[in-house]
């Protein structure tokens, strides 16, 4: 395994923290006032879900561990974990709820996302920045109300509810973060 | 999406942003009823300040002719209320824009970003402790306010507990030990860090602090940790009684570090050691080398009075107040809206 300096990170590297397999799921930078520079991350283990905070020294070196992406249909939840499948080699891969986190709301059956693996495990997506859904529910905004910038809750494809501007109809396509589940625009 | 956009969308949005109106409203109201002379200082300015862990926006300042000479943009206006307080100015403050570059992929930083600060003539770091519980508690209005679902009693006093207690406290450290380095390198050995030859005790020290220590103050009360190490002193006059410590203190509230106070440094032979001994630092980390500001060394020399001041980010108050974790989520227009490489 390689090894990679705290200026390589990215939302997408994975180390070795504590002899487990780490994802890097937010990284900023500190200057505590004075001298040197740091790196502060949320290390979230790929055994267990769990997710620590741990801040290294900027440059310090730390072991990367190996994670490729593959292309793969996602197929069905069975239990707490959600089956995927590489459409080349068939092989069909699992991965728990808990490393998919909030993503797993946004999830449509037969759609093909980037499934991160690590040797024979799958270990989490890679999610895009937005995801857009179609609204399958809403109600009409209440009639006059278009002042106070009221918001309502609609419920998209996947049965995910989401809150969003009062002119959003049933039918549209929505653009989502799935990180945050926050309505971003009208796709 | 831009912010304007959003706020178009959805109206609701525009109470979080109004939040910082109230906040520098706040700030105003309550120095003016302490007398202090708010004064307005330069934010383009010809010497960047000798601190080593800066990263300074450059620009050039060209005359009819087109010659040029170097400018900076200011990353903070305490040396222009010093050289005032000099000159007789007494007790003042500033809300001005600052700038630190290389301040990217942070929710805590923008490169540009508000900054407070204030001085107190006659005063130490105590009373500046004092001035922070009160300003604080005028800001907020009530005594609690609700961050990312944390309750904070801001009414004071506030937990107050020293670098040296907070070690023991929160990560098991003897500090008279620990201002050994060679122990000190022990201790972050045993704790399982990284250790180089090249390692400094400061590296060390501050490992430890952002690891184990910082992510616990201010929940539930704000806390002032105060007496920092001499290594970090900055600009923070040396405490007499022990001069392992200086008189600096920071405040947090729920893990955010809001601000850094000291007794100023008034000695103008031991300011301007420091100044030489951050250039060394600024060039071991292979960074920009600028000259120092001698102006800011030449009134020293004329005598600032005793004073303490502090600096403290107007931006996080707001975060704060606005229960947002993110800073951009205060600005209308957050640097990582604006420009592609953040």
């Amino acid at each position: 395994m390689g090894t990679i300096s705290t200026a390589d990170f990215t939302k997408n590297t994975f180390v070795e923290f504590k002899g487990e397999p780490h994802q890097i799921v937010e990284f900023q930078h500190v200057n505590p006032g004075k001298g040197s520079a740091f790196v502060r991350t949320r290390l979230k283990s790929l055994k267990t879900g769990r997710v620590q905070e741990f801040t290294y020294k900027s440059g310090e070196s730390v072991t990367e561990v190996p994670v490729v992406t593959r292309e793969m249909q996602y197929l069905y939840t069975e239990g707490d974990n959600y089956v995927f499948m590489d459409n080349t080699s068939y092989e069909q891969f699992n991965i728990p709820a808990l490393m998919l986190g909030n993503y797993v709301n946004y999830l449509k059956p037969n759609d093909v996302y980037q499934v991160l693996v690590n040797g024979e495990e799958a270990v989490g997506l890679r999610f895009p920045k937005k995801v857009r859904l179609k609204v399958t529910e809403a109600t009409e905004g209440a009639k006059g109300n278009t002042v106070s910038g009221a918001t309502k809750t609609v419920i998209v494809e996947t049965g995910a509810v989401v809150t969003v501007p009062l002119f959003i109809k049933e039918g549209e396509t929505i653009a989502i973060d799935p990180e945050t589940g926050t309505y971003l625009e009208r796709a | 999406m831009k912010t304007w956009r959003r706020l178009h969308d959805t109206p609701s949005l525009w109470e979080r942003y109004f939040v910082r109106e109230k906040v520098i409203r706040a700030i105003r109201s309550f120095f003016e009823t302490e007398k202090f002379h708010e004064i307005e200082t330069p934010i383009l300015i010809s010497h960047p300040p000798a601190e080593s862990y800066l990263d300074v926006f450059e620009t050039t300042l060209l005359d009819r002719a087109r010659r040029p000479a170097k400018a900076y943009l200011s990353t903070s206006p305490e040396v222009p209320l010093k050289k005032l307080m000099v000159a007789g100015l007494g007790n003042c403050f500033a809300v001005t824009k600052s700038f630190r570059n290389m301040e990217t992929q942070s929710n805590l930083h923008n490169p540009e970003f508000t900054i407070l600060e204030w001085y107190r003539v006659g005063a130490d770091y105590c009373d500046i402790m004092k001035d922070c519980e009160r300003l604080v508690a005028a800001i907020v209005g009530n005594g609690t306010l609700t961050y990312q679902r944390q309750k904070i009693d801001i009414t004071g006093p506030w937990e107050w507990i020293t670098v040296a207690e907070a070690f023991k406290k929160y990560a098991d450290v003897n500090f008279d030990n620990f201002l050994d380095e060679k122990k000190a390198r022990g201790i972050a050995a045993q704790k399982g860090y990284t250790l180089k030859e090249r390692t400094t005790w400061e590296e060390l020290y501050n490992q430890i602090f952002l690891n184990e220590i910082e992510p616990r103050l201010g929940q539930g009360k704000p806390t002032i940790i105060y007496e920092f190490p001499a290594a970090v002193a900055a600009l923070a006059k040396l405490k007499k009684s022990d001069p392992r410590f200086a008189e600096r203190f920071e405040f947090y509230i729920a893990g955010l570090e809001l601000g850094d106070a000291y007794s100023e440094l008034t000695d103008p032979v031991e300011q301007e050691e420091r100044f030489h001994a951050e250039l060394a630092e600024v060039k071991r980390l292979g960074k920009t080398l600028y000259d120092f500001d001698h102006d800011f060394i030449d009134a020293l020399k004329i005598g600032l009075p005793t004073c303490s001041g502090i600096a403290v980010g107007v931006d996080r108050l707001v975060m704060l107040l606005a229960d947002t974790a993110d800073i951009a989520d205060t600005l209308f227009f957050p640097a990582s809206e604006e420009f592609d490489i953040i």
